[in-house]
């Protein structure tokens, strides 16, 4: 279901690619995804303890070793899903962003994995959108990737949602 | 006059004398005998009366010695017919048959000129007389009428032919309607019509109990499909909201893209393109 877009800059930018303000937004929004996402496994985990073991009912507490590493594999897999399958997270969908190859088309699934390790794993190479001529990241320049401005749906079997804005 | 025109049409042997006639000549209007006419009329009537007894003495005559006077008149007639062949010659018979005949002629006309003044004062004397009053009072109308079918004379008028020779529309154009319309009192007849005793023949009852309402109320719920209307109202609400969201998130971009193109003294703007353009080239 395409909507009509009313606002005539939007359409004009739509298949171009996004700026840093959209993509910090939209990545802020993704850990707070991540987060709770994080945060829901350990209540699912406290509740299954809870239902085996009884009461007093309680979050389980992670080692601190395994504290930040266990957000990171959650947003990981957050991520990687979300790029695979539509080229949008939470976050990118509220934003009106897509990822996609530099070709246009619908990230594969070991890209999308690369690509989010890495972002978990330095996240300071968004910075690198406000140097490039070309709004790329240092993940985008490595993959091969970009971030568009897409406000339109595509469903999950469309492989080249970039190539509609020719 | 009256009396030549009586001869040629009676002939002699019918020369009866007419009383009128005889008091015509015999005396005058102021009573006195008119001597020579009753002369001349005495005179001519021993002529005729002479006239006629010869012929029947000739007739008798005839009669007995018929035949064989014939066939001894036969060479007399003869001769006679040559003799007239030479007087015919001669003595110029054609020129005096013409004269006769021409005198014949004369007395005919006078003849037929004296019968028509005579049938005119006859018609008058007749009409005078009768009374054209009594004659209609003795004729039976109901009778005659009696007689008359009106059938046949109806069966013998041709309507079409008359009808054809109608002129509908001279007649149409010489009818003023609204003359006609004027002279209508349209409030008198409406006052006339009794509305309350029509709407109290109606029986709304029977009418509303044809009318299918919870049928026509699914029809109508059927037709407005409330949850797409939900739909619509919600999802255009957020989508709303997100849009405000991302055009703000569009223009912060171009703002840092410039300001940081400025600080790093950069001419030219970004090549943002869609990246299938870049790969095109």
């Amino acid at each position: 279901m395409t909507r009509a877009i009313r606002y005539t800059e939007a359409q004009a930018l739509q298949g171009h690619r996004a700026g840093f303000a959209s993509r910090v937004v939209a990545d802020f929004i993704d850990l707070a995804v991540a987060w709770l996402l994080g945060l829901s496994a350990l209540v699912a985990a406290g509740l299954i303890g809870y239902l085996l073991t009884g009461p007093p009912f309680q979050l389980p507490v992670l080692p601190n070793w395994l504290d930040g590493s266990a957000l990171g594999v959650v947003a990981v897999l957050y991520l990687t899903i979300t790029w695979a399958a539509t080229g949008r997270s939470v976050g990118k969908q509220i934003a009106g962003l897509r990822v996609v190859t530099q070709s246009g088309r619908r990230m594969p699934l070991w890209r999308s994995f690369v690509r989010a390790v890495l972002y978990v794993l330095f996240p300071v190479g968004l910075l690198w959108i406000l140097a490039s001529r070309r709004n790329a990241s240092v993940q985008d320049l490595i993959l091969r990737t970009a971030v568009l401005y897409d406000w339109a749906y595509h469903p999950a079997e469309d492989a080249h949602p970039g190539e509609e804005h020719r | 006059m009256e009396r030549s025109g009586a001869m040629v049409q009676d002939g002699e042997r019918a020369l009866v004398p007419v009383a009128s006639e005889l008091a015509g000549t015999r005396t005058v209007p102021d009573g006195r005998v008119d001597v020579p006419r009753l002369l001349a009329a005495a005179a001519f009537g021993v002529a005729v009366e002479a006239q006629r007894r010869s012929l029947d003495a000739a007739a008798v005559v005839a009669g007995r010695l018929g035949r064989p006077l014939r066939a001894l008149a036969r060479p007399a007639v003869a001769v006679a017919e040559g003799s007239v062949a030479v007087a015919r010659h001669h003595l110029d018979l054609d020129g005096w048959a013409e004269r006769g005949l021409a005198e014949q002629r004369r007395a005919r006309e006078v003849a037929a000129r004296a019968l028509g003044g005579l049938i005119a004062t006859v018609v008058t004397a007749v009409l005078d007389e009768i009374d054209l009053d009594e004659v209609m009072a003795r004729v039976d109308l109901d009778r005659i009428v009696r007689r008359i079918d009106p059938n046949q004379i109806a069966a013998r008028i041709d309507l079409d032919t008359i009808v054809q020779r109608v002129d509908v529309g001279a007649i149409a154009e010489r009818v003023d309607l609204d003359a006609i319309a004027a002279r209508i009192d349209l409030d008198a007849i409406v006052q006339r019509v009794d509305l309350d005793a029509i709407v109290a023949r109606v029986d709304i009852e029977a009418i509303l109990a044809r009318v299918d309402l919870p049928g026509l109320t699914e029809q109508v719920i059927d037709e407005v499909d409330l949850g797409e209307i939900i739909r619509e109202s919600s999802s255009t609400m957020a989508s709303e909201t997100v849009d405000a969201l991302r055009v703000q998130g569009m223009r912060v971009d171009g703002l840092v893209s410039r300001i940081v193109d400025r600080i790093l003294q950069r001419e030219g703007q970004r090549q943002t393109g869609p990246p299938v353009d870049e790969l095109r080239r």
